[in-house]
């Protein structure tokens, strides 16, 4: 009990501390953020060496760590946060995500940064639905299959529930993929789902394997997004679709105040009251505003060597899905 | 019950009703259903029952009204469709004057028509590799790189393939793309899904046609072929292209609807006007007046009804089909012939009665000047 009253004391001081650091830097961060997304448009390299720490500059070497602790700390608490500080309409973004990749029964998903599955969970339902649909149009134009149709179908691959889709998970994070296999084994995924361990920086896949990769509130955590660009456009298939679903610019200036209000006064607070740790949801907002906008990523992408680079904007700019296509 | 014919006609340039006005589209002259097995003659069948009655007694005064209305519908823009889809030329060049089936350049070339043949790309790759070779400075295409919308092209004419397999869908795009070894999901690089690939299509058949024409045209020009007569060219020319349709009959009520669904409308109204727009500018039309949205606007109509008709027409060949379509044309001739003769039996009828009133005049004396 005094345990705990002196740790909120303690947090409490450092929150007030921190809250009045962040009250007077919010307005210096907020514009040299913006400034400094312009004039070093290609990457969040802040001179040799360095990269963005949300609005703190440490040597690049540090940053991955960096990232891997907050997430260390956040795992356990992950989907609970995700609910409370989006209201639940990451929910509604996961399944805007998933409508724009359309995938058909077949497609190979690398989900990288996928950390508890979101997106794989959702990608594989809807190919499952997708399969059944098709199966049923096929049923209705062809009414009556031959025996030699029918034990066909019984071996191929097509006839499997999904059609030959499998999704694989990327994750630097141990501890958010712990969570993530725990939700898999609760909701009964089989072999379709595949748990790694990797650098999205230094993807450990060969080239030409997925047609679909896609990163998830994800690459604003990475610490050379070009380089993540690049592996990403080496393990996808020729034809293959990158996707990119990451909080961006929000440009009607009225609800940028409002955005701006809720995320660094409401966020940090909501972190520390049900994860118990306000850096890390601090380190969250940061990042987010350290991160390029709209069109900044689609040049980033189309150097990576992307084509058909598209965007569009979720509510109104909070969220952006960005998607091009290796050709 | 012409007026409310004539009515729907206003809605829409590409509605059958409009052609039903033009010519009775799914009853024959002599009044006896073609399609009487056929869902679409439920739908037009009140109209048609009626208008039969009324088509041989005011044929020529009906088909002028129409025309009037119907030509302020048949004519539309001519519009450029951007062939770039927002792409940025990052490490790839593409001519301004893209070549691919998917814009079209409406143009009245002396010598051939425009050249639509994305077969002809030679390279499989499309690399976004950094060319500095001294043959692209000036940004001209180089052999060995293909624009996006030329693979885009490859593919729609793949998916074309598969279209009696999954029909008129995004599934057979991703079939399509299959074969050229791209991966499924480049599929999703055509937002309007179906309706890119059936709007390809038609592109594609009208460049065949209009390549067909030139030849023709060429051949003419040359010697070595008799000039057709107007209406012996234009059946010939709408044969030759509902023909284009047949591999894909089945399914093309599917294509239909798609063409049909608002957001592809405008686009594929432009087609439609060019290909008759090219069909007319081959068989000799160089009006300049009235005549230009009368003919273009008549053509229009055949040759949507002549496509339901093939729908549904399972004779051999379609012989059916065929004639229908000569009948139809047979009845714009005669109206054709009826209408000049009523407009110089009008003048007459007027000059007549103009000389009646000067009569009149003199008669009783008004006329005279103290």
């Amino acid at each position: 009990m005094c345990r705990c009253l002196a740790k909120m004391a303690a947090s409490c001081k450092t929150c007030v501390r921190t809250a009045l650091l962040d009250a007077f830097a919010f307005t210096r961060g907020a514009l040299s953020s913006r400034v400094a997304v312009r004039t070093y448009a290609s990457d969040s390299r802040d001179g040799e060496g360095m990269a963005h720490f949300g609005f703190q500059t440490v040597p690049e070497g540090e940053k991955a760590e960096k990232v891997y602790k907050v997430f260390e700390s956040v795992a356990q608490k992950y989907d609970i946060m995700n609910d409370a500080m989006s209201l639940g309409v990451h929910r509604l973004w996961k399944d805007a995500l998933l409508r724009i990749m359309n995938p058909l029964p077949g497609c190979r998903l690398l989900d990288v940064a996928g950390g508890t599955g979101d997106i794989s969970f959702r990608f594989l339902e809807y190919v499952r639905t997708q399969q059944e649909r098709l199966r049923r149009r096929a049923m209705r134009m062809h009414q009556t299959p031959s025996w030699q149709e029918i034990a066909a179908s019984y071996t191929s691959e097509q006839a499997t529930v999904l059609g030959g889709s499998r999704a694989v998970v990327c994750d630097i994070n141990k501890e958010m993929l712990k969570v993530g296999r725990q939700r898999a084994k609760d909701l009964g995924c089989g072999t379709e789902l595949s748990w790694v361990v990797g650098d999205a920086e230094e993807l450990p896949f060969e080239d030409d394997q997925f047609d679909i990769y896609s990163i998830a509130f994800g690459i604003r955590n990475v610490t050379r997004i070009d380089k993540a660009l690049q592996e990403a456009h080496r393990v996808l298939k020729p034809g293959g679709r990158f996707l990119c679903l990451e909080f961006s610019h929000v440009s009607n200036p009225v609800l940028s105040r409002i955005y701006d209000a809720y995320s660094f006064q409401l966020i940090p607070v909501m972190g520390e009251v049900i994860a118990g740790d306000w850096n890390s949801y601090q380190y969250l907002v940061e990042s987010i505003r350290r991160f390029p906008d709209q069109e900044t990523f689609s040049h980033m992408m189309e150097d990576a060597g992307f084509f058909s680079v598209r965007f569009t904007n979720l509510t109104a700019g909070v969220v952006a899905v960005h998607s091009g296509f290796k050709l | 019950m012409s007026c409310v014919a004539c009515a729907v006609c206003v809605a829409c340039a590409v509605c059958v009703a409009c052609a039903v006005c033009v010519a009775c589209a799914v009853c024959d002259v002599d009044g006896r259903y073609i399609s009487e097995h056929v869902r679409i003659a439920d739908l037009f069948r009140t109209v048609v029952a009626d208008m039969a009655a009324v088509l041989r007694g005011l044929q020529a005064v009906r088909v002028l009204r129409g025309f009037c209305r119907g030509e302020l519908v048949g004519v539309s823009v001519h519009k450029y469709r951007s062939a770039h889809r927002g792409v940025h030329s990052c490490g790839l060049l593409y001519s301004e004057n893209s070549t691919s089936v998917s814009s079209s350049v409406h143009q009245h070339p002396q010598a051939q028509a425009p050249e639509q043949d994305p077969s002809s790309m030679t390279s499989e790759q499309v690399g976004p590799q950094p060319n500095t070779s001294y043959a692209n400075q000036n940004g001209e295409q180089s052999e060995d790189y293909e624009t996006e919308d030329q693979l885009q092209a490859r593919i729609l004419n793949a998916a074309l393939e598969f279209v009696l397999q999954h029909g008129w869908s995004a599934e057979a795009i991703a079939a399509g793309a299959e074969t050229l070894g791209l991966s499924s999901a480049s599929s999703e690089m055509f937002p309007n899904g179906a309706g890119d690939l059936v709007l390809h299509f038609v592109v594609k058949c009208n460049n065949q046609l209009v390549q067909i024409l030139a030849e023709q045209h060429k051949r003419v020009q040359l010697g070595e072929a008799e000039p057709k007569k107007t209406a012996e060219f234009l059946r010939e020319a709408v044969e030759t292209r509902l023909r284009m349709l047949v591999p894909y009959i089945d399914t093309w009520p599917q294509a239909m609807s798609i063409l049909l669904l608002p957001h592809n409308i405008p686009e594929s109204l432009k087609h439609l006007s060019t290909l008759v727009d090219d069909i007319w500018y081959y068989a000799g039309d160089r009006s300049t007046d009235m005549n230009w949205y009368t003919r273009r606007a008549t053509l229009t109509g055949l040759y949507n009804t002549t496509e339901l008709v093939m729908l549904q027409d399972t004779s051999v060949d379609f012989q059916d089909t065929w004639a229908f379509l000569d009948n139809r044309i047979r009845d714009i001739v005669n109206m054709a012939n009826t209408a000049k003769q009523v407009q110089s039996t009008g003048e007459a009828v007027v000059q007549g009665l103009v000389g009646a009133a000067v009569t009149l005049k003199n008669l009783t004396g008004i006329n005279q000047k103290r």
